[in-house]
């Protein structure tokens, strides 16, 4: 079959034994690629139980059927694990080079075992890999660590993915970076890969694995380019990339200002928004095989910050470090972008945190004393600046930070809890749930905690007509938006230009068959990420999770937003439990939250069953 | 009647203060003398009919009109009314 190499690359870093290893036939028919076959993998390889950090966790790189593909938005990875934040299932998404050129040295990913005697990174090629010492580079930022290992290769355009000292240091939310800017963020893969005593993975292709049709391919791609040129929404995020959704999140009373204590901050506008962000406006840069440069590079034009630069920032990062921690300078959000960044930090958990201490200090929680003479407080860039620095070393009591906030506040105590803001030990992206149910029952719901990649209810309960402050509908719309996502990341492409091009799954469909041959339908799709849902949930169940698990914080749930939109509004339990037994029944699990054996039946899983 | 007006499209306007002469605080009538009014800058967000324009949506106080009911709603003094492309995800 055209568009997968059928094969993975095994490696032992205990051993040092490597090897290639056959994709069996008809996993793509039943998983896909990307999150689907990460699951089957992770299912089938993972001993229950293990320590996230340990030697015997899997650290799996995949790509998909479309990745490499010429297809808008192909150019992406996803790192499959056991979280060492939620001790759960975890994927984390990334854009790179390095998907690329995987698949044309011949491999739809990688499994990576065992632990290393010695820092190591692979360097991989047509011809197989090498292990191959890195202690010339331990210890580097990822800026540096890429930077140097191009200069080694001499080949600028090697695929590279690195972890910065936050990994090395086993901080539970680093993560690997790739082409400088591009992160796999969320639930500390960046720790699992350190903890491996990987530095680094550098890849060159030279072959592929061919297209089905190349000639459909090109006059599919002809004709998404032609939608996109007319969609207002595409030319919306092309002019101001992901900070327009501050202005919208900020519209909808659903910014996370002050450590989700509010839904609004009228000193965000024009400040740390879409406006205030463009004054800074530097270029646009696509990702790899994307004809939509959604992500804009800004340049800090004056006062003490001048000339500093960064691709981005996001909409996650403006939200947690800007709204969040109540800092208002752009120039401050831009240096803490660039330090999480060398420092291999996921900027959405790294604000969440600080957040939290703030937040702390504030109640009296936490003194100076504790914080090395430190005072982090709401506003305070320079010390959430410094709080970063302490987190990614684990200095002081940044080491307690490192853990995460779920941790963290375990170990503050004094109902510090009820404003730890997680779901299974996985921080709060930016968006306050309290403004939008849906959102509530998402996060609660993902199997990799707080989650907005898996879906995004906003489109719905803000954009769209569904009413933000009810449950009626929500399991339902949620479980529609998970798996057309679930989709997306198992072919593996972005799900943004589907957003705004807008491209169905019907247009994926035609997609997938000109690369591969292969026809889906719709129905099929759904389908098999129905068995993919399915399987991931059975993950977890493995690991101890249980409808317990599904829950949202003390804050969510019981305390009304003060203001904005939404003023007066918290989900509640009752609510909350609504949403869950309807998002149950929706895809064929009893009320504690495991499949049914019909289910099981179904999505041909009934091996995969506990046994006893 | 005086309303706020945001525009989140390829263009970004925030808060734009629109003074209104209305026959009534209904939403129809105000979109249509916002239309009148404030003129081209919400033509790429509203059809002739007062409905979203393909890939847009209107928020009156951060709420979507559809969840509103566009027939019922009534606008107040110092309401803002947003205009915005469907940007998803960040």
């Amino acid at each position: 079959m055209k568009g997968i190499c059928g094969k993975l690359l095994e490696i032992d870093l205990t051993s040092g034994k490597t090897k290639d290893s056959p994709i069996p036939g008809g996993m793509m028919e039943k998983y896909l690629g990307g999150r689907g076959l990460g699951a089957r993998l992770l299912f089938d390889s993972l001993p229950p139980k293990t320590d996230p950090l340990s030697p015997e966790n899997v650290l799996i790189f995949l790509t998909g059927p479309l990745t490499g593909s010429m297809v808008t938005g192909s150019s992406k990875f996803v790192v499959v694990t056991k979280s060492p934040l939620t001790h759960g299932w975890c994927d984390s998404y990334s854009s790179g080079r390095i998907a690329v050129e995987l698949k044309k040295a011949g491999y739809d990913g990688m499994v990576i075992r065992g632990r290393s005697n010695y820092p190591c990174y692979l360097r991989i090629d047509d011809r197989g890999v090498e292990v191959r010492e890195a202690d010339w580079i331990w210890g580097r930022d990822s800026f540096e660590t890429e930077r140097m290992l191009k200069e080694m290769e001499k080949d600028p355009s090697v695929g590279v993915s690195s972890i910065g000292p936050a990994g090395e240091k086993l901080a539970r939310f680093a993560c690997i970076n790739s082409d400088l800017y591009r992160q796999a963020g969320r639930g500390g893969v960046g720790a699992v890969m350190g903890s491996k005593r990987l530095k680094a993975i550098v890849v060159k292709g030279t072959k592929g694995a061919g297209l089905h049709d190349r000639t459909r391919l090109v006059e599919l791609n002809r004709e998404s380019y032609r939608r996109s040129q007319k969609s207002q929404v595409a030319q919306a995020r092309k002019k101001y990339g992901t900070p327009l959704t501050l202005n919208i999140t900020h519209a909808g009373g659903i910014l996370p200002t002050k450590n989700f204590q509010f839904g609004t901050w009228e000193k965000a506008l024009e400040k740390i928004d879409s406006v205030g962000v463009h004054k800074s406006f530097k270029s646009h840069k696509p990702c790899l095989s994307c004809f939509v440069p959604c992500s804009l590079v800004t340049e800090v034009a004056e006062g003490r910050y001048k000339g500093i630069s960064v691709e981005g920032p996001e909409y996650e990062t403006l939200g947690m470090f800007g709204s969040n921690l109540l800092i208002d300078s752009l120039p401050v959000i831009i240096q803490a972008n660039i330090l999480c960044d060398r420092l291999g930090l996921d900027t959405i958990s790294a604000g969440n945190v600080i957040g939290f201490v703030m937040e702390c200090f504030e109640r009296g929680f936490l003194s100076a004393g504790d914080t090395e003479g430190k005072e982090i407080r709401f506003g305070d860039g320079e010390a959430a600046l410094a709080a970063v620095e302490m987190i990614a070393y684990r200095r002081g009591f940044g080491d307690i930070l490192a853990e995460g906030v779920k941790a963290a506040s375990q170990r503050i105590g004094k109902e510090s809890s009820r404003f730890a803001m997680h779901v299974k030990g996985l921080e709060f992206p930016a968006y306050e749930p309290r403004g939008a149910f849906g959102s509530g029952l998402s996060y609660a719901v993902s199997p990799r905690g707080a989650c907005h990649r898996r879906a995004w209810p906003p489109a719905k309960e803000i954009l769209g007509d569904y009413p933000p402050f009810t449950t009626e509908g929500k399991a339902e719309m949620i479980k529609d938006l998970y798996d057309q996502n679930c989709v997306l990341h198992s072919l593996l492409v972005c799900d943004m230009p589907a957003k705004f091009i807008p491209l169905s799954l019907d247009d994926y469909s035609n997609y997938l068959q000109a690369v591969t041959g292969e026809s889906f339908s719709t129905d099929d799709f759904l389908n098999i990420a129905g068995r993919i849902e399915t399987l991931i949930r059975m993950i977890n169940l493995r690991e101890g999770f249980s409808r317990e698990d599904d829950t949202l914080p003390h804050r969510t749930l019981f305390e009304p937003l003060p203001d904005g939109p939404a003023k007066g509004q918290f989900i509640g339990l009752e609510n909350l439990n609504r949403m869950i037994d309807d998002y149950y029944a929706c895809r064929g699990w009893d009320s504690r939250g495991v499949p049914t054996e019909a289910t099981l039946g179904k999505y041909d899983l009934s091996g995969d069953a506990p046994k006893g | 009647m005086r309303v706020l007006v945001n525009l989140f499209g390829t263009e970004v306007r925030l808060r734009q203060e629109v003074c209104l002469d209305l026959p009534s605080p209904a939403l129809k009538d105000i979109l249509r003398a916002l239309k009148d009014q404030y003129g081209g800058p919400l033509e790429k967000f509203m059809k002739a009919d007062l409905s979203a324009a393909e890939g847009c949506t209107i928020l009156v106080n951060g709420r979507n009109i559809g969840s509103l009911g566009p027939e019922e709603t009534e606008i107040q003094d110092g309401d803002e009314i947003t205009f915005t492309v469907l940007a998803a995800g960040g």
